[in-house]
C-alpha cells in the first residue's frame, strides 16, 4: 500500500478513536460531562473523519487499473493486455499515457457531464451484479466470449482529450473526410479501419465466437 | 442507558474495523461494506449516543428542578407530561 495522505488521516482517527473507545469499555467512568465529550469524540467526530476520508480514499481505489482487474477473474485478461507495453490495443496505449496511467479503465469507461460520477457508480454496481450472478461462476473460456460492452463505446469520451478541433488532427486525411459522422457518433473512432477495438484480444473471440455461431 | 451507551461503542469499533479493511483491501467487498454496513453501524451507533445523552440531559434536568423545588419549600408539581394518573 503505497502513502496516502487521507488514508493516513483515516488510520490515525480510527486509531484515537479506538483507544478512546476501550478506554470507556474497560474503566467504564461514570457518565459525567467529560466522559459524554471523549465519547463525542470517540463515537462522533473522529468515525465521521474515518468515514469521511475513508470514502475519498475508496473512491480514488475504485479509479485504478487493479481495482477493475484484479478483483474479478473475467477481466484479468484486459488488464493484461491494458498494462501490456508491447500491446498496440487503444487501451494499452492509454495506458502508457501518463495522463491515463493505472486509472487508463476509468478515465475512458467512465460517464462524464453533471451526475457523470453517479452514472459511473450504478454502472459499476451492475457490474457487480453481473458478475456475482452470472459470471462468477464462469471459466475465462466461457465468460471472455460473452463479455460485452453495455453500449457503444461513445466519440464524446475520445473528443475530451481529441478536441478535433486541433490543426493537426484535422490535417489527417481521414479525421478532416469523417469530421462530421465523428461528432455525430455516428462513425466510431474505435471501429475497425479507423483506431480498431481498443481490447483487440476480446475482439478477436468475439469475431471467433460469431464465426463458430454461423 | 450504560448498556446501551456500551454497545453504541461496540458498534463503533466494529464500523471502524470495516472501514479499515476496506482501506488495506480495496476490492469490490470490502469497500462495498465499508461504504454500506460499516456506515449503517457507525450512524447507528451516533444516534444510540444522541439518544442516551439527550435522556441524560433531561433527567439532569428534572432532577435539578426536584431539588431547587424541595430547597424553597414548594411542593413537587408532578410532570404536566405525564398527564394525570387514572
Amino acid at each position: 500500500m503505497h502513502f496516502d495522505p487521507l488514508i493516513t488521516i483515516a488510520l490515525g482517527a480510527t486509531a484515537l478513536s479506538a483507544i478512546l473507545l476501550l478506554w470507556y469499555l474497560i474503566r467504564r467512568p461514570l457518565l459525567t460531562r467529560g466522559t459524554k465529550i471523549v465519547l463525542l469524540f470517540g463515537i462522533g467526530l473522529l468515525p465521521l473523519t474515518t468515514a469521511g476520508t475513508g470514502n475519498v480514499a475508496g473512491y480514488q481505489a475504485m479509479k485504478t487499473r487493479k481495482f477493475c482487474t484484479a478483483s474479478c477473474h473475467v477481466m484479468t485478461p484486459y488488464g493484461i493486455d491494458s498494462s501490456n507495453p508491447e500491446s498496440l490495443g487503444l487501451a494499452a496505449r492509454h495506458g502508457r499515457n501518463e495522463a491515463f496511467g493505472t486509472e487508463n479503465c476509468y478515465t475512458c469507461h467512465a460517464d462524464y457531464g453533471m451526475f457523470g460520477t453517479i452514472t459511473t457508480k450504478i454502472g459499476g454496481l451492475r457490474h457487480v451484479y453481473e458478475y456475482t450472478f452470472n459470471f462468477h461462476q464462469l471459466s475465462l473460456d466461457e465468460a471472455l466470449p460473452k463479455i460485452h460492452i453495455v453500449k457503444p463505446f461513445p466519440n464524446a469520451t475520445c473528443i475530451r482529450c481529441h478536441s478535433t478541433e486541433n490543426p493537426l488532427w484535422k490535417k489527417i486525411g481521414d479525421h478532416a473526410s469523417t469530421l462530421v459522422e465523428i461528432r455525430a457518433n455516428t462513425l466510431s473512432c474505435a471501429s475497425a479501419g479507423c483506431h480498431g477495438a481498443a481490447h483487440p484480444f476480446s475482439h478477436e473471440i468475439h469475431e471467433r465466437a460469431k464465426a463458430g455461431a454461423k | 442507558m450504560r448498556r446501551l451507551l456500551r454497545f453504541s461503542a461496540l458498534l463503533t469499533l466494529v464500523a471502524l474495523a470495516l472501514m479499515v479493511w476496506s482501506m488495506f483491501d480495496p476490492t469490490p467487498l470490502p469497500v462495498m461494506i465499508a461504504m454500506t454496513v460499516a456506515q449503517g453501524l457507525g450512524t447507528l451507533a451516533f444516534g444510540l449516543y444522541g439518544y442516551v445523552i439527550v435522556q441524560d440531559l433531561r433527567l439532569g434536568r428534572r432532577d435539578k428542578r426536584t431539588r431547587r423545588d424541595s430547597l424553597t419549600g414548594i411542593p413537587v408539581i408532578p410532570d404536566e407530561k405525564a398527564g394525570p394518573k387514572t
